[in-house]
């Protein structure tokens, strides 16, 4: 739910509950007040009836006007003062009206008198009406300017929110853009603004801080590394070394191997995030795809690997270096994780380049094929290449996907729309 | 400082041949002077950048390795300076930074090659022994050892003046062997020679001894001795 809409929700039902019992309230506060003044009217009345008794010693007579009248009547028992509404049939509307009676004993020579003067409340009645009526125009008059004023004062408002929102929704640290700042003068929506600014300025510069740190780390790793390599190359040299040491060292240089490996694959995979091939240019991939073919040849060989390839004349424009990796991640991986004696295919074309070979099924999940260090048990690599692959792909805006169809491995490469 | 002075025979030329070590990491200048000394190299070492650039203008190497990181300066600095005084010294950038920047500017100020950090040492060696090769033998492109006779310039093998077929990687692998007599190569060194950044799985080598073995025999049919010995099963040496 909107904001918006919640408010213009909850502000509207409260402001009609308050004005319901507003009105409530209202209404009997301005009754009371009539009914008060209407009394007085009426006592108004008895004085003067009381006032003409004691200097006559006699009732005057009843009258009977349209909205009030006087009548007297002899009691007994000596009664209280008071005030009492009655409803009478009036003839004249041939309806019940309510009307306000004021009752007091008068004593003339000893008898005793009920007087009692009546009064229409019609009046009152009337007046509360125009007094509701006007009530509930002004209620529907404020509810409708509120619902309007909500609707596009508070949508105005807000404009600032909503495009500071839509700033942290592109915002992407890798292409090092601050979202430039709103031009507002409410302190609340310049302070989101300064928040969201300077925290993506402090995310940028952390990310920055920590591919340098990864950058600095590999390249401070390759030293020590070197030093090691060219130790365990002077120790093979001795003359007299036995089986079980040898065997060690074997180990020592495979390990070796693996952390030189791993480190190169960490530092180019930062280059390319980096865009540190910027320079592209047209490449013939079906060339280049022979080339590497050859140059693999051993592998495939040394597998018995069957290789069927239909290439078409597709160029690419990239950076040379990049090709090259490309290329010979996928065909590596699609030789080593190959069975002996399987297949191999390669289908180049204007639209896409796919690669299939026959091997054993993964054992993960291969919605994560790309992530790094995502590989099958049995992978010798280091789980770098496919990441490669795949920072390669995004950087040219070319689409890596994979499926395994036909009892064979798919990897195809959609080449970016021209 | 001190300089051995060994007379060797490479091939047919005998020379003496001088590298200088330009590398501020200690650990890893002992090993390739103590590995090219027992090549029969004159080794001195430079730990910085104007230790560098004195020897430099002191006196002339057939090669120099050179680190591009260095204290107190940048190597590829000394490689201006080198240009700038005309000095024909063969350079080997060797360095952590893998960039490719460094590598084309490197070889645009006239390094003859760059191998990156970290490599073994018979790699270094090879390369060495190639840019010396290409800058002092004036032509002479043989490297012959007995009945064998290898030449570089038109990269094929002869024994007893018999052309032996090879394959491209037979070929390269018989001269890294020949660059690295009586050295042991690790399987991982030829690898990653042979098939550089292709080698992605350690462990699996068996392609590496079936080259060999191919190499072994083709070598011996030709009527040549047998010359490369396995060492352990943990890599191979070229005995001449």
């Amino acid at each position: 739910m909107k904001l918006i809409t919640k408010y213009n929700r909850i502000n509207i039902v409260a402001t009609i509950v308050v004005m319901l019992i507003a009105s409530i309230c209202y209404y009997f506060i301005v009754r009371y007040v009539l009914i008060h003044q209407l009394d007085n009217t009426l006592k108004v009345e008895e004085a003067e009836i009381l006032n003409y008794v004691k200097n006559n010693n006699k009732l005057p007579d009843p009258t009977n006007y349209r909205d009030q009248h006087t009548s007297f009547e002899a009691v007994r028992e000596l009664f209280k003062r008071n005030f009492t509404n009655v409803r009478l049939y009036e003839d004249r509307h041939h309806e019940d009206n309510i009307y306000r009676v004021l009752s007091f004993p008068v004593t003339i020579d000893d008898k005793l008198y009920k007087a009692s003067v009546t009064k229409s409340e019609d009046e009152v009645e009337d007046l509360i009406e125009k007094i509701v009526l006007v009530t509930i125009g002004i209620v529907i008059l404020l509810l409708l300017t509120l619902f309007i004023a909500n609707r596009f004062l508070l949508r105005r408002l807000w404009e600032p929110f909503y495009n500071t929102l839509q700033s942290i929704k592109q915002f992407n640290f890798s292409n090092k853009q601050i979202s430039p700042s709103q031009e507002t003068d409410i302190a609340e929506f310049k302070d989101l603004d300064t928040a969201v600014n300077s925290m993506q300025a402090r995310i940028i510069k952390d990310y920055e801080t920590l591919k340098n740190f990864a950058d600095n780390a590999s390249h401070e790793m390759q030293t020590p590394l070197a030093i090691l390599n060219s130790k365990l190359d002077l120790l093979i040299q001795e003359p007299n070394l036995n089986e079980f040491q040898t065997k060690q060292l074997q180990s020592m240089y495979d390990a070796m191997n693996r952390l030189a490996k791993l480190n190169q694959s960490l530092l180019l995979l930062t280059k390319i995030e980096n865009n540190q091939f910027a320079n592209a240019r047209a490449i013939q991939l079906n060339i280049l795809i022979k080339e590497k073919l050859n140059q693999l040849e051993d592998l495939i060989i040394a597998k018995r690997i069957h290789l069927s390839t239909d290439l078409g004349g597709k160029i690419v424009y990239m950076n040379d270096y990049l090709a090259d990796i490309l290329l010979n991640n996928l065909l590596s991986n699609s030789i080593r994780h190959n069975d002996d004696d399987g297949a191999m295919n390669i289908l180049l074309n204007n639209e896409a380049l796919i690669i299939s070979n026959t091997g054993a099924v993964f054992s993960f999940d291969t919605n994560n094929i790309f992530e790094r260090f995502k590989k099958g048990e049995t992978s010798e690599g280091i789980g770098l290449g496919l990441a490669i692959v795949k920072q390669i792909c995004d950087n040219y805006g070319f689409e890596i996907s994979y499926f395994f169809r036909e009892d064979l491995h798919h990897f195809k490469i959609q080449w970016a729309k021209e | 400082m001190h300089i051995l002075t060994i007379t060797i025979n490479h091939g047919q030329s005998t020379c003496i041949v001088k590298v200088l070590i330009v590398e501020d990491e200690k650990l890893l200048s002992e090993s390739i002077i103590t590995c090219l000394r027992q090549e029969g190299f004159v080794c001195e070492a430079a730990d910085h950048y104007k230790l560098a650039i004195q020897k430099i203008e002191s006196f002339d190497y057939d090669c120099i390795l050179l680190d591009i990181n260095l204290p107190g300066g940048s190597g590829l600095d000394i490689l201006n300076q080198l240009k700038k005084n005309k000095k024909l010294d063969g350079v080997l950038i060797i360095s952590a930074r893998n960039s490719l920047e460094d590598k084309i500017t490197g070889l645009q100020l006239g390094a003859d090659d760059y191998l990156p950090k970290p490599f073994h040492l018979s790699e270094l060696v090879a390369r060495i022994t190639a840019i010396i090769r290409r800058r002092n033998s004036g032509g002479n492109n043989m490297l012959q050892f007995n009945e064998l006779l290898i030449d570089t310039l038109a990269k094929t093998v002869s024994v007893n003046n018999k052309l032996v077929e090879l394959t491209r990687k037979e070929y390269q692998l018989l001269l890294y062997f020949a660059y690295n007599k009586n050295r042991v190569i690790s399987k991982n060194a030829i690898a990653e020679h042979l098939w550089g950044d292709e080698t992605e799985s350690a462990g699996n080598f068996d392609f590496i001894y079936t080259h060999v073995k191919n190499l072994r025999k083709k070598l011996i049919i030709a009527g040549c001795g047998d010359y490369i010995q396995s060492v352990y099963g943990m890599g191979y040496k070229f005995i001449s």
